[in-house]
């Protein structure tokens, strides 16, 4: 039988003065655990024990925290008072999960970070920078502005970022990833991929990483340039197109133009076995595809 | 909209571009603009765009990637079909355009207005910082949107062009939705 424990503090009349708060209670199993702060800062880190710790610092125009456990399900929501207080409502979450638990964060300015947790995440902030590590499961983030920086475990799992204008940093990560952003820049560093796939118009991207044999890499940019150095062997069919920028291939293989009477330039040819597939297109960026 | 919604958005998205035919006839009234298109003046270049088969893969991309946009914009509504535009010799780009020969349609307009409604609505319930973010994002999509138009309004058979166009027609529509999602979010949360 499920038991439902809540802790929920109501501040009626909204306080003055922040608050301080802090409690533990246990959780059942992989713990699924979400979480909501508008502003301020989320912090969450992994530990061995069965149990969710929640340590806050209120700002004073907070009507209520909620830290309710079901089961396995832990909600932990800051709910600031209303729109017109002019109360601060910035509060700093530090939340301690079990290693293995699944993570829901949602926030609006307030910056994510997180640490030592294995489970599934899915993050999403319209400005808040987020700052997480990758480990056994697949990674789901959403942002608008605030900057994404992964950093992985080298092993296999499944990444998807979409961005307006955050600039998106990933390291040491291996497996899937796709990435859809207007503005903001992409680098893949130091990770290995079995299919990538970067979409952006205006956000420069940098792959300086390795594929897989029978990998499939699509990068589209319109007005980006792409930087992409691999790691290790490459065997894959070059598939490269470009209406108004420059390509500068390590691989030997010149580009071609598309037309006499047009700027495009396209550039096709097979490196090692050809088991993969990497396509790019661009509009106006310049293209450089180098091997360490 | 929320998760489930999300899901439910794109399986069906997912279904109806599934059932999308492989290949597609185009409209009667398209043929005379890819006739037009396929005769093209002496002493230009004959490169692959140029062919039939070409002008015609063009055309079914059109109608594919028009179908897709206008049904991400309207969800509920049917495909349409592009429809062929007046050539002008100053090409001024305007939403839906589709180089200078086709545009999206009137349903894509439509819907497109409509989705700007929306967002001129939902705007106010963001910070001017997230205004001024997806502003400036949008002018940047609209932008490329223009600058890709008047390089196919140059050159109507290149498949790289009307590749971009519509990633970034998919582009704008996904950024103006986009909005909504943080608005509700932004009102949820009872902020800013």
């Amino acid at each position: 039988m499920r038991k439902l424990i809540t802790i929920s503090l109501l501040f009626l009349g909204a306080p003055s003065v922040a608050e301080d708060y802090q409690q533990i209670l246990d959780v059942e199993g992989d713990a699924e655990i979400i979480i909501y702060n508008t502003a301020g800062e989320v912090e969450v880190r992994g530990w061995s024990r069965s149990q969710v710790e929640v340590e806050a610092d209120l700002g004073s125009g907070i009507e209520e925290l909620i830290f309710e456990v079901d089961g396995n399900e832990v909600l932990i929501e800051v709910k600031p008072a209303n729109r017109h207080h002019s109360h601060d409502i910035a509060s700093d979450l530090i939340i301690t999960v079990p290693y293995n638990s699944s993570l829901e964060i949602s926030t609006v300015s307030a910056d994510i970070s997180v640490e030592d947790v294995k489970g599934e995440q899915y993050i999403e902030s319209v400005s808040g920078d987020i700052d997480t590590e990758a480990y056994d499961s697949d990674l789901t983030i959403d942002s608008v502005s605030g900057d994404i920086d992964i950093e992985g475990d080298n092993k296999k799992i499944r990444i998807r970022i979409e961005t307006v204008s955050g600039n998106i940093d990933i390291e040491s990560v291996d497996g899937e990833f796709e990435s859809e952003t207007v503005s903001g820049d992409l680098v893949l560093y130091d990770s290995r991929f079995e299919e990538v796939s970067a979409e952006s118009v205006s956000g420069d991207m940098i792959f300086h990483a390795e594929l897989y044999g029978e990998s499939r890499m699509k990068f589209e940019t319109v007005n980006g340039d792409i930087d992409i150095k691999f790691n290790g062997k490459v065997s894959a069919r070059f598939d490269i197109e470009t209406f108004n920028g420059d390509i500068r291939n390590c691989f030997g293989p010149e580009p071609v133009r598309t037309s006499k009477y047009a700027p495009g330039r396209e550039l096709k040819f097979s490196e090692g076995g050809g088991d993969g597939r990497v396509v790019i297109r661009t509009l106006n960026g310049d293209l450089r595809l180098c091997k360490k | 909209m929320n998760e489930s919604d999300e899901t439910k958005f794109d399986e069906e998205l997912t279904r109806l571009a599934a059932a999308l035919p492989t290949q597609v006839s185009p409209d009667r009234d398209l043929w005379p603009a890819i006739e037009q298109a396929i005769n093209t003046p002496a002493g230009r270049a004959n490169t692959i765009w140029n062919t039939p088969w070409a002008q015609a893969a063009a055309v079914v991309l059109l109608v594919a990637g028009s179908s897709g946009i206008t049904y991400v914009a309207v969800r509920d509504d049917g495909p349409v079909s592009p429809v062929v535009i007046d050539t002008a010799n100053v090409f001024e780009t305007v939403s839906g355009d589709f180089g200078r020969k086709y545009t999206l349609g009137n349903q894509y307009l439509d819907a497109h207005s409509e989705l700007q409604n929306e967002l001129d609505e939902k705007m106010q319930f963001l910070s001017p910082e997230a205004r001024q973010v997806v502003t400036k994002n949008l002018q940047t999509i609209r932008a490329a949107i223009k600058d890709i138009n008047q390089a196919l309004a140059a050159e109507p058979g290149n498949m790289l062009l009307q590749e971009l166009l519509l990633s970034a027609y998919h582009g704008e529509i996904s950024l103006m939705r986009k909005v909504d999602g943080i608005a509700n979010s932004a009102m949820r949360r009872n902020d800013i």
